[in-house]
């Protein structure tokens, strides 16, 4: 599955568990959260504007990084 | 609240906030919401108190909405006394 680095202006815990939540309602994505770094990145089959504008919803500033 | 002109409010409880910057987050969220004109999140309380407008959004809106961000919102006064 291709995957993809995206950075996500967390935090603390709060942030990446919410970062999770929406992650896990959208399905299909297996993910690891960096907290210190601020990055999540994402093994999933949705294309990255999918993955972005879901997590765009949690409200924090988000950027592609690009695929790893 | 004064049914009248257009404003109610809800009380929303809302798990997994931890820190300021997640209250700021759902503050400012929400806040953009079509329909909501105030929003006060309580990091203690675990709450957030919205009044809004009852012909735009509903208490099961606002709590999908803050659902939807990621954060476990319950409503804890689904029909509340006016």
């Amino acid at each position: 599955m291709p995957k993809h680095e995206f950075s996500v202006d967390m935090t603390c815990e709060g942030c990446a568990d919410a970062v999770s939540r929406v992650l896990n309602k959208l399905g299909g994505v297996e993910f690891s959260i960096d907290l210190p770094n601020k990055k999540v990145c994402i093994e999933s089959e949705h294309s990255s504007d999918t993955l972005l504008a879901t997590l765009n919803k949690t409200g924090k500033a988000v950027s592609y990084l690009g695929p790893k | 609240m004064d049914p009248s002109m257009g404003v109610n409010s809800v009380t929303i409880s809302v798990e997994g906030m931890t820190c300021i910057s997640c209250v700021q987050t759902i503050e400012q969220q929400i806040g953009k919401v079509n329909g909501v004109h105030h929003i006060k999140v309580s990091l203690e309380e675990k709450s957030a108190t919205i009044i809004y407008d009852p012909k735009l959004q509903t208490p099961k809106t606002l709590r999908d909405a803050i659902d939807d961000m990621g954060f476990d919102a319950i409503l804890y006064n689904p029909n509340p006394v006016p």
